[in-house]
């Protein structure tokens, strides 16, 4: 079999470019999928021995910047186990309202990305021009748009004052009246629906059988929110709905996602009509005895699992980080499998993988023609697209 | 923490070399230590009769002379139950359990390339997460281990 | 200058063209420069437009810092920019390697591996950052004229 390379640029036949797909392709069918991934390893784990219990948090913060938040509270809830601190109701309400506020902003980057690869680029620029809504309301909460830095151990590093609630309330507002568009379009635009109809279905077995975690899983009728079934910070006082879908293909991801969205809201406004008073904070120990606690958080991907071993010192012994895309890998092949290439696009960003993913390649065997080539990820969802256009659906022309 | 008494008492009785090893923390967190030859069936029985049907995630462990890994078990109802088991570093071998949670593939290679363990039953395919020039025998995640500086390259000169 | 080196320099000042690349980021830096392209800052007025290879490039907008699997990809993407190139390092981590400094798999900033035109530090850096980091790019090209 030649190996025929197309490559971004100038032939380099040495040089074999490390290939996060791999997938082999009878005809115009993707017939087997094998996903790479690693490329952002970083060695976070280990460097979290090695400084304090402060620093891991803020490095953990910035293990995934769209939902930094998670990370960082997962983690620290872990810290206050072991340490067995209690901390005020108050600041577990500021970690709820800002968790929340990550889920809406998260929900929205993924609805403008998943018009983005199939084409309906205005509705990319209309939701993140929306979302910018919620940035300047976490801008104005943390004092950052991204990367909050709220946490600290025993709490939280700043209190919401209360004139901010009315914005706040505004904000909801006017963002469910967005959303409620949104949902419209999600629902009423035949192309959009179609591109996202039927591909990359996960049955309720397959779901269960690889531990599926967040809106990918809850679009197969799973009904598992560790929001719900292990609540954690402030959950427990709320009244929230978990979404499920029946649909189990990237259309029930989509309508999971944007109903959620709703129930983020309803949320928001509980939170702040409720909010304790008190302080935000209780000294902590630099020391942290003995011990080791698991901490599950509902992060806007799916559940994110943080493992931490205390030795009595200002260091970890071990700090162990699950990701949700981790624990959606594994139905990234069952998902591909028997599907069209120009469905890879949207089927992979409907697991709302982080970002870098932008910079994947898929290296694309062709078994009936002994021929592989490179593709950029670019350059996938453009074939994608014109595929679909010469089939005449056409998100692309949707005036919004 | 009826239910994880509960659960307690069925493991106890299924296996009763656990007997008393079961550790409850607070509600919804079990721990439990169990030997090498058996983990395998306690899964299997953890995941077919005590409703422990989603695996979180594992994590290995340097303990020194031993090495371990913890299976982060979880049911619907939120109970977690964490498995730990030990083996000496100079034999680090454990069975797969990707025919009882076939979603420990990753998981299984992590612990594969970070800490050493050989990994038996494991289907062949890409190592995770390391890259493949990664040098043999160097497993980051070991307490003995420190960054060779040899390991960065160098740069290209502006011209 | 001769006259055509400055008929490009001055076309590209005009509109530079940009690619961006992520070479290990936490995505904070890329859902920035990506927020810098939508209405709020709208990056397109000033001309700037996203291209999706080297080869149309003018400029490079790098995010993240640079792991082991990363390297390669970037040098060989730097290498098939067409001259005159450059480079934007945005984030703190892109800078110098930020938080991840010293982390086993990372090789540092940016410019540890390419040379880099224009540093752009935060974390992550603001939209409004980066919309200066590039203008600025700009007038010190102006400047060379």
């Amino acid at each position: 079999m030649g190996k025929v390379f197309i490559p971004i640029g100038p032939q380099h036949p040495a040089l074999k470019e490390p290939a996060s797909f791999r997938i082999l392709l009878e005809g115009e069918k993707v017939i087997e999928a094998n996903v790479r991934l690693g490329y952002n390893h970083r060695g976070v784990e280990k460097a979290c021995e090695e400084r304090t219990y402060l620093q891991d948090m803020y490095l953990l913060e910035r293990v995934c910047g769209i939902c930094s938040h998670s990370h960082s509270t997962c983690f620290i809830q872990a810290v206050e186990e072991i340490a067995g601190i209690q901390i005020p109701p108050r600041a577990n309400y500021i970690r709820t309202i800002i968790a929340e506020l990550e889920r809406i902003h998260s929900h929205l980057l993924w609805l403008g990305v998943a018009g983005h690869e199939v084409g309906f680029d205005s509705l990319f620029m209309y939701v993140w021009r929306d979302r910018e809504v919620v940035m300047d309301l976490l801008a104005k909460i943390s004092g950052n748009r991204v990367n909050y830095g709220m946490n600290t151990i025993g709490g939280v590093r700043r209190d919401i004052s209360p004139d901010l609630y009315p914005e706040i309330l505004k904000a909801m507002d006017v963002l469910e009246e967005r959303t409620k568009y949104y949902i419209q379009v999600a629902t009423e635009e035949m192309s959009f629906i179609k591109r996202l109809s039927g591909v990359g279905r996960l049955t309720k077995e397959d779901v269960e059988t690889l531990c599926v975690v967040g809106p990918t899983g809850r679009a197969s009728a799973v009904a598992r929110d560790v929001r719900r079934d292990d609540p954690y910070a402030a959950y427990a006082d709320l009244s929230f709905k978990v979404i499920t879908d029946d649909h189990c293909d990237v259309y029930g991801r989509a309508v999971v996602r944007v109903l959620e969205l709703m129930e983020c809201y309803s949320m928001i406004r509980q939170l702040v009509k409720n909010m304790p008073d008190g302080p935000v904070v209780v000294k902590a120990p630099r020391k942290v005895p003995a011990g080791e606690a698991v901490s599950r958080y509902e992060a806007p991907r799916g559940e994110d699992v943080h493992y931490v071993r205390a030795n009595g010192t200002e260091k970890p012994e071990r700090v162990k980080v699950r990701a949700p895309t981790l624990a959606n890998l594994q139905a990234m092949k069952k998902m591909l499998e028997n599907y069209y290439l120009a469905d890879v696009p949207i089927v992979v960003a409907a697991i709302d993988p982080c970002f870098s993913c932008t910079d994947r390649t898929i290296e694309v065997n062709r078994m009936d023609k002994g021929t592989s080539q490179l593709l950029s990820w670019d350059a996938l969802r453009s074939y994608s697209i014109d595929w679909y256009a010469k089939r005449g659906v056409r998100p692309q022309d949707i005036r919004l | 923490m009826a239910k994880e008494e509960e659960i307690s008492e069925s493991l106890g009785r299924q296996f009763p070399a656990l007997g008393g090893k079961i550790r409850i923390q607070r509600a919804r967190r079990m721990w439990v230590e169990v030997e090498r030859a058996d983990f395998e069936t306690v899964l299997e029985y953890l995941r077919k009769s005590q409703g422990f049907v989603i695996l979180c995630t594992m994590t290995g462990l340097d303990k020194g002379e031993n090495l371990g890994v913890i299976y982060h078990l979880a049911r619907e109802d939120g109970i977690m139950l964490n498995v730990e088991v030990y083996v000496p570093k100079a034999d680090p071998v454990i069975k797969t359990v990707t025919g009882v949670f076939p979603g420990a593939d990753h998981y299984e290679r992590e612990i594969v390339d970070l800490l050493g363990f050989k990994v038996e039953g494991l289907a062949p395919g890409f190592r995770y997460p390391l890259t493949d020039d990664w040098p043999a025998g160097q497993y980051p995640l070991r307490k003995d281990w420190k960054l060779d500086p040899s390991f960065k390259t160098g740069k290209i000169e502006e011209t | 200058m001769s006259l055509v080196s400055r008929a490009i320099t001055w076309s590209r000042i005009k509109s530079p063209w940009i690619l961006h690349f992520n070479t290990g980021a936490c995505n904070a830096c890329d859902i920035e420069i990506l927020a810098a392209l939508t209405p709020r800052f709208d990056l397109e007025r000033f001309g700037i437009l996203l291209r999706s290879t080297p080869r149309h490039a003018d400029v490079l907008v790098c995010s993240g810092p640079v792991t082991r699997q990363a390297r390669d990809r970037l040098v060989r993407i730097y290498e098939q920019l067409p001259e005159p190139k450059f480079v934007v390092s945005v984030g703190t981590c892109s800078c110098s390697g930020g938080v991840f400094n010293g982390c086993y798999n990372m090789m540092g900033g940016v410019n540890e591996v390419i040379p880099v035109s224009a540093f752009v530090p935060g974390c992550p850096a603001r939209p409004e950052a980066i919309i200066d980091g590039v203008v600025k790019l700009l007038g010190s090209l102006q400047a060379t004229k």
